[in-house]
């Protein structure tokens, strides 16, 4: 009853725009108050305080946000952009396609939806505009293939899932690898469809020399060589995701210099902007440590554990209950707030059915995912719109629906074959 | 996480440098260590530098967060409602906030006072948790002082 109604007071303070990390912090610490008394709350959530303050593995997040931003100043998306557009721009909605190509590499350098999203757009969205792309066509690639920012390693949402949910941020990031690639794979394999069907919407376009070609994909080299050293060095055990976070950022300084892209106030730039998102980040954790610390003291995953269990209704339809009501939810609520509201009460659930958390946290991400791309909130949609104010939030959504229907097949694939996720982390063990 | 880009230059001062300090710090000791390992000279303690580097980067980032408004919050109510609403709405979160904050403030003061003299200190090189404690509790009222003054500044919601 105690964790239903902290669920509840949690949801008032979200909806009356009180921070996330606030709401949740408050939430746990005047719900523990009332469970267990006033001492012991404030003296558990302010243990937790310090102690996500002085955690080691926590060095991930601002690393690799610096590397990130590090990455951008040198100029990794529009250069991701120009590789793919001059190997497949010239096709039939092959602009559209280098998108997709453009939003995973950069993904791999952001971590972010919304950031993927924003920056492809202002490269991508102009581009194929002017090539004559079908507006609803090009904002709605543009607005899907930002998602691929959110579970592409070296994946923010993933990190903050494995502090939450206490898994392996390196097992997290190599069992999200085939889930991004089968997901670009499907978003191409839908326009490739759409293309055939509707031909109007997406011309070709001059095809570019071999000798450009080449000397755009020269210019990724760098760039795929630090994200491939990054994710390949987790995935063997070369470093620790932390270790790997620290070697991206400093090879990303380095990259920077040598592209001739660093000067003081680029450098200082990303410094303020990974210091302002990490400290944003920091009170969210801190807040979804102790909201989580109150759940387990509510008892209210395990009696949700034991109305599952008493259902019978197997680990398939329990999933498949879990992705409607996050579908749900993720059409009211920002992906992080339904990460750090969700996570603490649904993982005991899926543990006690037998589902690796692992997989789960793929799964979970992939869901939160399909919320920034679907009606009303879909913030990547909004993006797009803000990008380009001049075609109308219904023709965004219009263009997203064809990569929305791809998005469910897919996640019908992971429920379906749990190995998409978890068979490469086995074998490089 | 947030969009990379941002069209405003960011404000730099005492937060921005101490922030980056442990920012860099963290990055360079925990390169040396990797690279040392690998090449047979190892970093002794770098997780501890590392460890003791990310209270000052949090810390300073939180602040940051905090003086620029840049805290993750849902708006899809607050957006609809009429301006006098959402700044009342606004000031009553930021309070909440300052209170969250004033009470995390008092519980680190006071588990840094019971902990003061045990002489808390890591390993291997034996860096003291005491000016850690202090500035986690210092962080705290900061936060807390930030949320309560933009829940009172006149004509400007929080």
């Amino acid at each position: 009853m105690s964790g239903a109604l902290g669920v509840v007071a949690l949801l008032a303070l979200l909806a009356l725009g009180v921070p996330i990390g606030v709401a949740m912090g408050l939430v746990g610490l005047v719900g523990m108050t009332l469970l267990l008394g006033p001492e012991p709350a404030l003296i558990k959530s302010s243990v937790v305080f310090f102690e996500t303050l002085t955690r080691f593995e926590l060095g991930v997040l601002p690393l690799f946000l610096l590397m990130a931003h590090l990455c951008f100043a040198a100029g990794a998306s529009r250069d991701f952009f120009s590789a793919a557009a001059s190997m497949v721009g010239h096709r039939r909605g092959g602009m559209a396609l280098a998108t997709i190509a453009g939003c995973a590499g950069f993904g791999a350098v952001s971590g972010s939806s919304l950031a993927t999203a924003a920056t492809m757009g202002q490269i991508g969205l102009p581009e194929m505009r002017r090539r004559g792309y079908s507006t609803a066509f090009a904002a709605g690639s543009v607005a899907a293939g930002g998602t691929l920012g959110s579970l592409t390693p070296p994946s923010g949402a993933l990190i903050v899932f494995g502090i939450i949910a206490e898994q392996s941020i390196g097992r997290l990031f190599t069992a999200a690898i085939v889930p991004v690639i089968t997901q670009a794979l499907l978003y191409m394999l839908a326009i490739v469809v759409l293309c055939r069907i509707r031909p109007g919407i997406a011309p070709p376009s001059q095809r570019v020399s071999w000798r450009e070609r080449g000397a755009a994909i020269v210019r990724v080299l760098d760039l795929a060589a630090l994200v491939a050293l990054v994710l390949v060095g987790i995935a063997v055990g070369w470093f620790t995701p932390t270790e790997a976070a620290s070697i991206g950022a400093t090879l990303a300084l380095v990259l920077c210099a040598l592209r001739k892209r660093l000067t003081w106030d680029s450098f200082c730039e990303a410094l303020a902007l990974t210091l302002k998102t990490s400290g944003m980040l920091y009170v969210v954790i801190i807040g979804a440590l102790i909201f989580a610390a109150f759940m387990s003291f509510t008892g209210l995953a395990e009696q949700i554990a034991s109305l599952v269990h008493g259902m019978n209704s197997g680990p398939v339809t329990t999933i498949v209950i879990i992705a409607l009501l996050l579908l749900l939810l993720g059409s009211v609520l920002d992906g992080l707030a339904l990460m750090l509201l969700t996570a603490p009460i649904l993982l005991p659930i899926t543990t006690a059915l037998g589902i690796s958390p692992i997989w789960f946290g793929i799964f979970f991400v992939r869901t939160m995912e399909i919320g920034f791309v679907h009606p009303p909130v879909g913030i990547n949609l909004y993006v797009m719109h803000s990008i380009a104010p001049d075609i109308p939030i219904g023709r965004v959504f219009k263009g997203v629906l064809p990569f929305l229907a791809a998005d469910f097949l897919h996640l019908a694939l992971l429920i379906a074959v749990p190995g998409m996720a978890l068979a490469l982390p086995r074998w490089l063990e | 996480m947030d969009p990379v880009s941002s069209p405003q230059r960011q404000p730099r001062g005492l937060l921005f440098y101490a922030g980056s300090a442990g920012l860099l710090c963290m990055m360079l000791v925990e390169a040396a260590a990797v690279i040392g390992r690998h090449v047979g000279i190892p970093v002794m303690g770098a997780l501890e530098i590392v460890q003791a580097a990310i209270v000052p980067a949090a810390c300073a980032g939180m602040l940051i967060a905090t003086l620029r408004g840049a805290h993750a919050a849902v708006h899809m109510l607050t957006a609809r409602l009429p301006a006098t609403a959402r700044r009342w709405t606004g000031r009553a979160g930021a309070l909440l906030a300052g209170l969250f904050f004033a009470a995390l403030c008092s519980g680190a003061a006071w588990l840094g006072v019971e902990y003061w003299n045990t002489y808390e200190q890591s390993e291997v090189l034996h860096i003291s948790f005491r000016p850690l404690r202090v500035l986690v509790a210092l962080t705290a009222a900061a936060l807390a002082a930030a949320f309560i003054k933009a829940a009172f500044r006149p004509g400007k919601s929080a």
